[in-house]
């Protein structure tokens, strides 16, 4: 990977004026540059944007694009009020040294398919904040995607809630087969599912049979759960086929919905 | 992640016996290098490159299989700063192989340093050389081929006699009988009976017959293969490397650039770990190519990919087990066929398939009949190569699994079946004799085999209840266990050689010099402590050097189990007669007999007590004093060994089942293991739980993929991850008291028995848990899904 | 374009491109204790602290680290030559070539935790950093001997 020229700018103002207007590309944590062939001909680092935070703000929390995986792993704001949910979702992605570097924003941004963390906040019903001022819901934008470039500011979560994550993987420093958390918001069941392997999706069909009750019976979870496979596409890449991952999935939403019950 | 807090019985702290017997030897010391290397002082191959040195980068192929129809070089050469393009037509055309074996290798020479044709994704075209890497690349991404494409052969399955012949070139050769017929896509074939094995199978009362397909695997060595070459003063050239052995390496690049070998220099520095892939010359002869034009130093590392792409890997291998028994599980014969994918080009093709039956037959020595046969085949896939354990590992996964469906079959305690069947100390096999790595073997008595005791130990440790072999501890999740044992081998018998030299140093202390390959593993240290026990003086009184073709003493290399057996043998020789020499020359200075000198605490005395002398004072009067007397004190002593004693390993593994997903987790692994003396325990047992886990990785994990046109998938360590520390639960590893007469201060070997077994214990114990025999490696969560599913439905 | 790093306390003006990882351009300053692995960011062979925080140096750009501290084991020598006795002390270091990251990463991870880790905590901290040598047993052991040993300090 090449960069032709390098900004670091120091105002979201500017970062979002080099993005807009002179084609740059934003820079999050970088790690994916190394493996990445393209020339970038003017890469701009949001790293001197102060956009490492994780607060309290009104009825929300806000997560500030350039927080690492390793804060969201053992920050104690998300840990009082999600539990060890933001832990479990990251502790896979390879080591402590890469979470020190890989952000929230840069995978919110790239919409990845093997992203452990997108579905966990897919499933809180995270929105980012695109700067200045739109926000969007985190699952319609990985659907979407964006239509001009953009500057990724922060993420919104609710003030609390109630999940857990559950994935399969051949071995344990290795991308997931298939991933999915579930949700209880204090109101209704949200399920995400990712590493399909393409990128996460909510599943409407299985959160509407869970309904607004948080002791479902034994029942009517397992029929979320296999709600959730028939409503998803999945596809077959080299760790896994698309059959598999279909017939998996329910067993780790029943598992992730008994877990979040009880 | 696996639950690490799961009980065990404590390990046997109680020291070997070995221990009380020695100072040095079976003492746990200190790696010589360690702290060097944890502080990460220059010591591997790229970090010693000279600063002037040209960057190498390499053309490779992007199809499977071609014919190079032209090489244009011309926009690359006019890049500033771009030195050279090196293509086919710029070296002789002689056919080699690149395995480093002994001579004449069992390999057929079939590969040229750059040839006309390209047999797989990642072939080399060409050589490209400039003062940046970042140049080179570039300057190798303007070269223009033009390529005739060809059908590949990715199957090895369908290799055997198809229309497409991957070796049509003229000129290539077997160097002596391995059943070479190129023309049949066959690199090797092998077929041996002891006995007769059909008659044996219809006369036993009871069957079974068990196929086993282990896949590709890659060694994933942590520092990637490196070399840079320079001219020396002299006008030689001198190539560092990251190889497993100079003197092979030296001897197939003289061959290859028809260079006396006078006129090379091969030094290996620290390498980064090497499992057998760095047994071949892989990057060697492109910076000595460019060297060589340009007079200029040159380097090449090659990138994670290309290692992964273009390097060698473990032989894929189909193999058929029949067994045939008494009801009272009293084994009557046993068939082995094999089929093996050596890749693109032949290195190891015989040798690793012949391991498959040598390094496996015997363990079962009481059999009437015994079989072994098959081909070694070509495809369009990258080489396979020497890889730790190789052919054991196929061989045992075959057989083990055969062994534990007989059990199945009688209903007995597989650990009894083995017990009953199994080689014990005193005892021989026929197999030693007639197979050997290249074709015939080296008839043996079994002096040191303590498998019962590494039986009963490792029973004890996994907790062993052949009538509970599995329960359930969640609704679908299933906890059982399931059991091997294997064999290995110590060198290569009347093949593998090694020396070392000892000499005494002003100051008291002793060079050693050895041509034996540390790879890691600690052999200058293990080597070091079997000089220093013979001499009688600490560990700092040695100073090794190791594995240099100008300045030490010739060695083959490290490779099949053979540096603490045949290179320690050596340097125990060497010391024994380097103590005669010094006690001989001590006597003449004292003016007495040899046998009226003691030795002890480095001091010599007269039997009587009236004279004595430090080693130390001695180092000065030899070397300073003694006037027309002064000499140098040394020796040089070689070993090849008239055996190959087998270390033993019993293993036993409780893995954890999820049976509503597939997903099989290694919860505890036990391995009880016969080294003989371990030279240094905490090393040897090292080198066991590496093999293990390694081990794990193929049974569970690991996977070489390629796409429907040959390229590979897995070509990184993000599509082709290793276990990690969070993959297996524990790894217990014990060794037993054993000795081993014919070994160094009675060891064997420790390299690579570790890897044998896991692939059969844990399919033993998924079979134990569910009643399925799991064949395709390695088994990750579909598969075991799928067969576990397949059987249910067959049930139904 | 050139950077200013202070590596190991000692301030380095450094000639780098705007693409560049660390990796590289500590590499070409002579810092030969961080070691070039998998490429890819999985192996951690590469690991140094940037400003006390352990990183993978193959995937933190260069610019980045202006006005960083940079820590690699050799800034550390005299702590990782106590963790070096009890990992050789296991025989655990064989090729020796993760080794350096892998002992930045437990002296990392000495800091960062109050009391002693328990197993599956310095297992999951230290998961970054693979070997292929070892089996992992042996580091393990010399972990938890140097974590104790350093506590009784």
């Amino acid at each position: 990977m090449e960069i032709l020229k390098y900004a670091c700018p120091q105002s979201k103002d500017e970062a979002f004026r080099l993005i807009r207007e002179e084609h740059g590309t934003a820079i999050g944590g970088a790690a994916w540059l190394r493996t990445n062939t393209k020339t970038i001909a003017l890469g701009v680092d949001l790293a001197g944007l102060g956009l490492e935070y994780v607060r309290e703000v009104g009825d929300h929390i806000e997560i500030g694009a350039m927080t690492t995986y390793r804060e969201l792993e053992t920050n104690p704001l998300l840990r009082a009020r999600f539990g060890a949910l933001f832990e479990t979702t990251v502790s896979h992605v390879v080591g402590v040294q890469l979470r020190n570097i890989i952000t929230v924003g840069g995978t919110a941004a790239g919409r990845y398919g093997f992203s452990d963390l997108n579905t966990t906040l897919c499933a809180l019903g995270a929105q980012v904040v695109f700067y200045p001022d739109q926000t969007m819901d985190l699952a319609q934008f990985i659907e979407r995607g964006a239509k001009v470039p953009f500057l990724l500011e922060k993420v919104l979560l609710p003030a609390t809630a109630k999940g857990t994550y559950h994935q399969m993987r051949i071995s344990e420093n290795d991308f997931p087969i298939i991933n999915t958390t579930a949700v209880w918001t204090g109101s209704e069941w949200r399920i995400a599912v990712g590493s399909r392997p393409a990128a996460t999706r909510l599943c409407p069909k299985a959160m509407a049979l869970l309904g607004a009750d948080l002791h479902p019976s034994d029942d009517i979870l397992a029929s979320a759960a296999r709600a959730a496979a028939d409503e998803l596409q999945f596809g077959s890449d080299i760790r896994a086929s698309a059959e598999y991952r279909r017939e998996i999935l329910p067993v780790l939403v029943r598992r992730a919905l008994m877990e979040v019950r009880e | 992640m696996q639950n690490n807090d799961y009980p065990i019985p404590l390990p046997n702290d109680a020291k070997l016996e070995a221990t009380k017997q020695f100072n040095v030897v079976a003492h746990d010391l200190p790696k010589v290098d360690g702290e060097g290397l944890v502080l990460g002082r220059p010591a591997y191959t790229d970090d010693l490159v000279p600063p002037n040195a040209l960057y190498v980068k390499l053309v490779r192929s992007p199809h499977a299989f071609a014919r190079i129809l032209s090489i244009d070089p011309t926009d690359a050469l006019a890049l500033p700063g771009v030195a050279c393009v090196l293509t086919w037509k710029d070296i002789p055309r002689i056919p080699i192989t690149r395995a480093g074996q002994g001579n004449p290798e069992p390999s057929p020479h079939d590969r040229f340093i750059l040839d006309e044709y390209v047999r797989y994704v990642g072939d080399e075209v060409a050589v490209v050389a400039a003062e940046t890497e970042a140049l080179a690349e570039k300057a190798a991404g303007l070269v223009k081929v033009e390529y005739q494409k060809l059908k590949p052969v990715l199957d090895f399955e369908h290799a055997l006699d198809n229309p497409i012949v991957i070796h049509p070139e003229p000129g290539i050769h077997e160097m002596f009988p391995i059943g070479f017929e190129p023309k049949r896509n066959i690199a090797a074939a092998y077929h041996m009976e002891i006995g007769d094995v059909e008659q044996e199978l219809a006369a036993s009362p009871v069957k079974v017959e068990t196929t086993v397909h282990t896949q590709a695997q890659q060694h994933v060595a942590l520092e990637p293969h490196t070399a840079f070459s320079y001219i020396d003063l002299q006008g030689r050239l001198v190539i560092v490397t990251s190889t497993q052995n100079p003197w092979h390496t030296r001897r197939l690049l003289g061959l290859a650039f028809q260079m006396p070998l006078r006129q090379i220099r091969i030094v290996k520095p620290r390498i980064g770990g090497g499992f057998g892939g760095k047994q071949h010359i892989h990057v060697e002869p492109y910076v000595a190519m460019v060297t060589m034009k340009t007079g200029r130093p040159a380097s090449l590392a090659l990138t994670r990919r290309e290692v992964f792409e273009a390097t060698f890997t473990r032989h894929e291998m189909r193999v058929k087990v029949r067994l045939g028994a008494n009801p009272d599980g009293k084994l009557r014969a046993i068939d082995m066929q094999v089929l093996s994918n050596t890749g693109a080009y032949g290195e190891h093709a015989l040798t690793t398939f012949m391991v498959a039956g040598s390094k496996t037959l015997p363990l079962y020595n009481k059999v009437s009949a015994v079989r072994f046969g098959g081909h070694v085949v070509y495809t369009n896939k990258v080489s396979a190569g020497a890889f730790r354990g190789y052919g054991a590992i196929q061989g045992l996964t075959g057989l083990e699994a055969a062994m534990d469906e007989l059990a199945h079959k009688l209903s007995i305690d597989p650990v009894e079946l083995r017990r009953k069947n199994m080689l014990h100390e005193g005892e021989t096999s026929e197999v030693f004799r007639i197979m050997g790595e290249g074709t015939e073997g080296v008839a043996m008595n079994i002096e040191s085999c303590k498998l019962e005791e590494c039986i009963a130990r490792g029973k004890e440790l996994i907790g062993w209840d052949f009538t509970q072999l599995v329960h359930e501890v969640a609704p679908g999740v299933l906890r059982a266990k399931g059991m091997a044992i294997a064999m290995q081998g110590s060198g290569i018998p009347l093949i593998d050689m090694g020396s070392a030299r000892i000499e005494l140093q002003d100051g008291g202390f002793f060079k050693l010099h050895v041509g034996a390959t540390d790879l890691g593993t600690g052999s200058d240290t293990i080597l070091a402590q079997i000089a220093a026990e013979e001499l009688g003086v600490d560990m700092e009184d040695i100073v090794v050097h190791s594995s240099d073709t100008d300045h030490t003493p010739f060695d083959v290399g490290a490779y099949a189990s053979s540096t603490t057996y045949v290179s320690g043998s050596a340097v125990l020789k060497a010391a024994r007669s380097l103590k005669t020499k010094l006690i001989e020359a001590v006597a003449e200075k004292f003016g007495v007999a040899p046998k009226d000198i003691v030795y002890t605490q480095k001091t010599f005395m007269t039997a009587d007590g009236t004279k004595s002398l430090s080693l130390n004072d001695f180092s000065y009067d030899t070397l300073y004093h003694d006037g027309e007397k002064m000499k140098t004190i040394e020796a040089t002593e070689s070993f090849s060994g008239s055996k190959s004693p087998p270390p033993y390993l019993a293993a036993f593994v409780e893995i954890e089942i999820d049976t509503e997903t597939g997903k099989v987790n290694v919860v505890h692994y036990v391995a009880v293991v016969d080294v003989g003396t371990p030279i240094n325990p905490n090393l040897a047992k090292v080198q066991i739980e590496g093999g293990l886990l390694q081990g794990i990785g193929l049974a569970l994990y690991e996977d070489v993929r390629y796409s429907e046109a040959g390229h590979m998938l897995s070509h990184n360590m993000m599509t082709y991850p290793i276990p990690s520390r969070e993959d297996v639960g524990r790894i217990t590893v014990e060794l037993v008291d054993s000795y081993e007469p014919s070994g160094p201060f009675g060891a064997k070997s420790a390299g690579e028995i570790g890897i044998d077994t896991p692939p059969a214990a844990i399919a033993n114990a998924i079979r134990n848990a569910t009643g399925v025999r799991l064949t395709e490696y390695p088994f990750t969560p579909e598969r075991v899904l799928a067969a576990l599913k397949a059987a249910k439905t067959q049930h139904t | 374009m050139n950077i200013t790093l202070r590596i190991n306390g000692k301030q380095e003006s450094i000639e780098c491109l705007p693409g560049e990882m660390l990796t590289e351009v500590l590499r070409r300053a002579g810092h030969f204790e961080v070691k070039k692995g998998c490429d890819t960011g999985n192996c951690g062979a590469c690991t140094v602290l940037v400003d006390g925080k352990p990183v993978l140096s193959c995937s933190y750009l260069a610019v980045r680290a202006e006005g960083k501290e940079i820590t690699t084991i050799q800034g550390l020598a005299d702590e990782a030559k106590k963790f070096a006795a009890f990992l050789t002390a296991e025989g655990a270091d064989q090729c020796g070539f993760c080794a350096p990251g892998f002992a930045l990463t437990v002296l990392a991870m000495k800091e960062e935790f109050s009391s002693i880790p328990d197993e599956a905590q310095i297992r999951h901290y230290l998961a970054g950093n693979l070997c292929r040598c070892s089996g992992y047993e042996g580091q393990i052991r010399a972990i938890k001997k140097y974590l104790e040993a350093q506590h009784a300090e």
